[in-house]
């Protein structure tokens, strides 16, 4: 459709044009129209002047390299295998104690250590016993015979001073 | 006649068939020689840095934030190498990844983003200067500085999309199909960007378009 009552293109179909999408009736329409094919050229023409200024600009600032940033991962792989040494080296550290306690647990279970350790109990309840024994024997609730024989008033002060 | 004919068919048949695996196998050489165009970093930036850092530029208003984004984009083509399935230019595709970069880069910062292209936006002054003197008049080359500039201050006014697709289509010469593509957006949508930048364009380079 032509722009109102005039032979030329309408906006749209100028625009369809400029994007490549333009209909057989546009294109038939350009061949003919001086006008019309001067406003697509002078378009083009100031796209090309943009690309030309802004690809010299581009093309004039300083040339970096990526190569060192590509090289980057071979230097960034040592780290990761330290990372993975340690984690490797904790892990052992860590690792062969548990086993050690746990592999030592079982073997003194299936030999009866276990019998050995409830043995050690039974000889700290006879020690728990035999100080109980020398407790009670040096108790001053018990007479003692310098008491019992009246040979030291002296003494017997010096009992009730004696911290319980 | 009957045997003619079949032995007609099926030397047809085959020839189609040889065909198909030339062109299966040139598509393939094609795509091996591309890829082994991209194992050359150096090479790989020689010949696209200009241009992504261009697009770049222009589509963000932002030199500094093009910079860093032009080095990621040819950092990750060259890491990625490898997935390039040859059914496009290597220019197309690596516009395809600096348009994720950026978006990317978007993303993660957008509010900082917005703040940078205000303070470090493009000398369109310097950028004109570049311009060509092709031996023409002093006049001309004037007039074509100031074409220059109004038509990079059309697209600063336009969205990024706009922006981005008026570029793409204009800067980068893809098709819409391209850009749709590459964008992940309908064509229709991609069509109406165009057309409103265009409009935008068209009224401010004036009754000449």
């Amino acid at each position: 459709m032509m722009h109102g009552s005039s032979t030329h293109l309408s906006d749209e179909m100028l625009d369809d044009v400029l994007i490549g999408l333009g209909s057989a009736e546009s294109e038939r329409h350009l061949a003919d129209c001086a006008e019309c094919r001067a406003k697509v050229q002078r378009f083009h023409s100031d796209v090309h002047l943009f690309n030309q200024a802004s690809i010299a600009w581009s093309e004039a600032q300083p040339f970096r390299t990526v190569r060192a940033v590509c090289m980057a991962p071979a230097f960034r792989m040592p780290v990761a295998l330290w990372g993975s040494f340690a984690a490797a080296i904790l892990a052992v550290a860590v690792g062969i104690p548990v086993w050690h306690y746990e592999h030592s647990l079982s073997v003194r279970q299936e030999s009866g250590i276990v019998q050995e350790v409830q043995d050690s109990q039974a000889q700290i309840a006879q020690d728990n016993e035999l100080m109980q024994a020398v407790n009670a024997a040096i108790s001053p609730q018990e007479e003692s015979p310098i008491d019992e024989y009246g040979l030291s008033e002296s003494s017997k002060m010096h009992l009730k001073a004696r911290p319980k | 006649m009957a045997t003619n004919l079949l032995g007609s068919l099926r030397l047809a048949s085959l020839h189609l068939a040889s065909n198909e695996i030339s062109r299966i196998e040139s598509s393939e050489a094609e795509r091996c020689r591309v890829i082994s165009e991209l194992d050359d970093i150096d090479e790989l930036v020689r010949l696209h840095q200009a241009r992504i850092r261009r697009f770049v530029t222009y589509s963000t208003g932002d030199p500094d934030l093009a910079e860093t984004i032009t080095q990621d984009t040819l950092l990750r083509a060259y890491r990625g190498r490898e997935s390039f399935r040859g059914d496009c230019s290597i220019s197309t595709w690596l516009t395809g990844i600096a348009i994720n970069v950026t978006r990317d880069h978007l993303r993660s910062n957008r509010f900082r983003f917005w703040r940078e292209v205000q303070s470090n936006g493009v000398d369109v002054h310097e950028m004109a200067s570049f311009l060509p003197s092709d031996a023409v008049s002093p006049e001309r080359q004037m007039l074509a500085k100031e074409r220059v500039k109004t038509l990079y201050k059309v697209l600063e006014t336009l969205s990024y999309n706009q922006r981005t697709i008026f570029l793409m289509k204009f800067s980068e010469e893809m098709s819409v199909d391209e850009i749709s593509e590459i964008l992940g957006m309908a064509i229709n949508t991609v069509r109406t960007h165009l057309h409103r930048a265009l409009k935008a364009v068209r009224s401010q380079l004036g009754a000449s378009l």
